[in-house]
């Protein structure tokens, strides 16, 4: 029966097809793939993952690294009276690791989707595949290395001597917002970078930049920053869950739903695009 | 609803494993609409030829797709041109299509938009059923993975569900053949293994339809054999297959249709050998340009100044009939005293394949010197070489043929008309008898 009906199934190319057909069969496209595809997002996300620490010795604890190194730089140049930490209520250490977790589900993920398209060239030019499991696929690696990172944290509760709130265990929906907003953006960019390879190289000076103007390493700022941050979704996804899960409140309720509300419209009109758009990439890269 | 009852139907027809069928099919077009898998309408494709506008065009492009509006892709701009140009054909369940043409007549492009990686400009195409492709083999292979992980992961890249690759891992395996390398990584493969697994996994996906870009040429002797075996089977089995090839006895045996395109027009379409004889013809024609170029001459006081090709009758000819006698009439002009002198002619047909090559000297004509002005000639009785195009080379040499004073490396050509029952640049006339034991 089935066989039947790969037989029957009828596939057609033909310039602007999607916006030809209208919205709502784009919705049922869309949603056909992911469906269709979920096990080749699997696949893909084991050969990324399978790859990356094959040639390692060290492998997946590389995750580790990026915490430790900057959350002790920031310590060292806190003691040295250079930088102001400013007030925080919990032990800086977890503070820091936890909101870096956070922030590096964006900017790894988004690095890494920005780079999938361009990274798998020689495939997307021979094979006809979905691509948007490439870039789904791609982000998996973040949340690799945040589940790794989350073991840094509880042994820095351990160490502390602190319980964290009954949130921890919410953590796979408070992630769920900042890995929308970051595929979302991640859609967008990994097309413009399988054009023009500035915009990944680009990407990281921007993303540094980003998290130093971020609340991640210091508390909530004062003065101009403070106008920057109030505007910033990335603070509301990385600061509140953080706040939840230290101490089980949420103080910035407004700012949080209004940042999730960002990340599903962002997500969804960035599939869209890449949706109508996905299928002039494989010539240009 | 109605098109479901009708493919039901042909299905029918295919199982009865008549390969036939549907070439007859074709050639009294009595067929129905449901039959055809393929249907491409005035599709064109275009490229750029600059790089950094091609990026800017592409960037404008997908900003003008997010927005919803269309690109206007019909149109081109400039550094662009048509890379495919208003090409339309059909093609009908188990029916073999070939298509040549020569380097960048767009013969990878058609089979990339068929593929559905890339999109077409204008046109539309329609494709009924499941695409496999048998095109860069082996290229989703990650190199650190072994072949057993890569397996699973390129099944999924060219479409197979889980269910599927559990079914089918064995098989794949045993098809690829290639022993304990299965656990090692693939980058320790040799290439022959790397395309042996490749070609493995592709051919399970099974396809109703299959695109082949000049891969059967690949892996050892044994596995070529395998991989045509293959091939055959779905064809027999109802498939339907287009297959880009150089080579045209492959195409002119494997395919009942043909697609010559050149410079992304289709020149000629229809039954295999017609337009297999019309891209022959019209290659053996621009073949001349390279025609008298390579001369090298080493010896100021000795050469060949004209070579003349003359029939029985004595006539200067460009044109042979098959079985026809050839002669080579090479006029030498020497200063000095040429000793021992060796003249040799080389004969190769359109393919740079070699047919023959003749020393003077191993035929038994030994001249002891020669000086001022003569000829050579060389007599073929019976040219039995099948009908094409051949070029020569004529050398003299002194004492050995090693020392050339001077060659004119394919600076002739002649032709071979008529017709010869085989293939291949030679027809020795064999003789067939059957006897009973």
């Amino acid at each position: 029966m089935t066989e039947q009906k790969m037989a029957d199934k009828i596939t057609t190319y033909e310039p602007d097809n999607s916006l030809k057909k209208g919205y709502i069969s784009i919705f049922k496209e869309i949603f056909n793939e992911f469906k269709k595809s979920r096990w080749l997002t699997i696949q893909l996300f084991k050969r990324d993952f399978f790859a990356i620490y094959k040639q390692s010795f060290i492998g997946v604890f590389w995750a580790f690294i990026v915490p430790i190194i900057s959350v002790g730089t920031f310590i060292i140049l806190n003691r040295a009276g250079v930088f102001n930490i400013g007030n925080i209520n919990v032990p800086y250490p977890i503070y820091a690791v936890l909101g870096i977790a956070f922030w590096q589900l964006f900017s790894t993920g988004l690095i890494a989707s920005s780079n999938s398209l361009t990274k798998a060239g020689p495939m997307i030019t021979k094979i006809n595949f979905s691509k948007k499991s490439l870039v789904i696929a791609s982000t998996g690696q973040s949340i690799v290395s945040f589940l790794i990172q989350l073991i840094l944290v509880c042994i820095l509760f351990i160490c502390y001597k602190i319980a964290p709130s009954i949130a921890i265990l919410l953590i796979p929906i408070l992630i769920i917002p900042i890995m929308l907003f970051t595929l979302g953006i991640g859609f967008i960019l990994s097309l413009l970078n399988g054009v023009v390879r500035d915009i990944g190289n680009a990407l990281s000076i921007f993303l540094t930049f980003l998290m130093f103007l971020t609340p991640i390493l210091y508390a909530k700022p004062k003065g101009m920053l403070l106008h920057i941050t109030k505007y910033n979704p990335l603070y509301y996804m990385v600061s509140v869950p953080r706040e939840f899960i230290l101490t089980g409140t949420i103080s910035e309720w407004r700012g949080f739903l209004i940042s999730v509300c960002i990340s599903i419209i962002v997500f969804i009109i960035c599939l869209i695009a890449f949706h109508l758009t996905e299928t002039r990439v494989a010539e240009k890269i | 609803m109605k098109t479901h009852k009708d493919l039901d139907i042909c299905k029918g027809g295919a199982n009865t494993k008549q390969p036939n069928n549907s070439s007859t099919h074709l050639l009294t077009n009595s067929s129905t609409d449901s039959e055809v898998v393929i249907k491409v309408e005035h599709v064109s494709k275009k490229y750029c030829k600059s790089l950094k506008r091609s990026m800017w065009y592409g960037v404008k492009d997908i900003g003008r797709n997010i927005f919803g509006k269309s690109s206007h892709s019909d149109k081109l701009r400039k550094n662009e041109f048509w890379a495919l140009d208003d090409v339309s054909f059909e093609l009908r369940k188990g029916e073999t299509l070939g298509i040549v043409g020569s380097n960048g007549s767009g013969k990878t492009t058609l089979l990339k938009l068929l593929n559905g990686i890339f999109w077409p400009d204008k046109g539309k195409i329609t494709i009924r059923g499941k695409v496999g492709a048998l095109i860069a083999i082996g290229s989703g292979f990650h190199p650190l993975l072994t072949g057993r992980e890569n397996i699973y992961i390129n099944g999924a890249i060219l479409g197979m569900s889980k269910k599927e690759m559990d079914e089918k891992f064995d098989a794949i395996i045993k098809f690829a053949n290639i022993g304990d390398f299965i656990d090692v990584p693939v980058k320790f493969y040799s290439s022959g293994m790397f395309v042996r697994l490749g070609f493995a996994i592709a051919v399970h996906c099974e396809p109703n339809i299959l695109l082949v870009d000049e891969v059967l040429a690949v892996g050892d002797l044994d596995f070529a054999l395998k991989c045509h075996r293959k091939m055959a089977d779905f064809r027999l089995n109802g498939g339907t297959t287009i297959l880009v090839s150089h080579n045209l006895q492959v195409i002119k045996n494997i395919c009942n249709r043909a697609i010559w395109l050149n410079e992304g027009i289709i020149k000629s379409v229809g039954e295999v050998n017609n337009t297999i004889e019309a891209y022959e013809r019209y290659v053996n024609l621009s073949r001349n340009i390279t025609f008298g170029m390579n001369r090298v001459r080493t010896d100021n006081y000795a050469e060949i100044n004209e070579v003349e090709f003359i029939n029985k009758t004595g006539e200067r000819v460009k044109e042979y009939n098959f079985g026809e006698s050839l002669i080579l009439k090479i006029y030498y002009q020497t200063k000095r005293i040429v000793k021992k002198p060796i003249f040799t002619v080389s004969i190769f047909d359109i393919k740079d394949t070699l047919v023959t090559s003749n020393y003077s000297n191993w035929d038994g004509l030994n001249l002891d010197e020669i000086k001022g002005k003569g000829f050579i000639e060389y007599r073929i009785d019976k040219i039995n070489l099948s009908p094409g195009k051949y070029f020569c080379s004529v050398t003299l040499a002194e004492i050995e043929v090693s020392n050339p004073l001077d060659w004119h490396e394919k600076c002739y050509a002649f032709m071979v008309s008529g017709k010869s029952n085989n293939y291949g640049f030679f027809n020795p006339f064999p003789k067939w008898i059957h006897r009973r034991a």
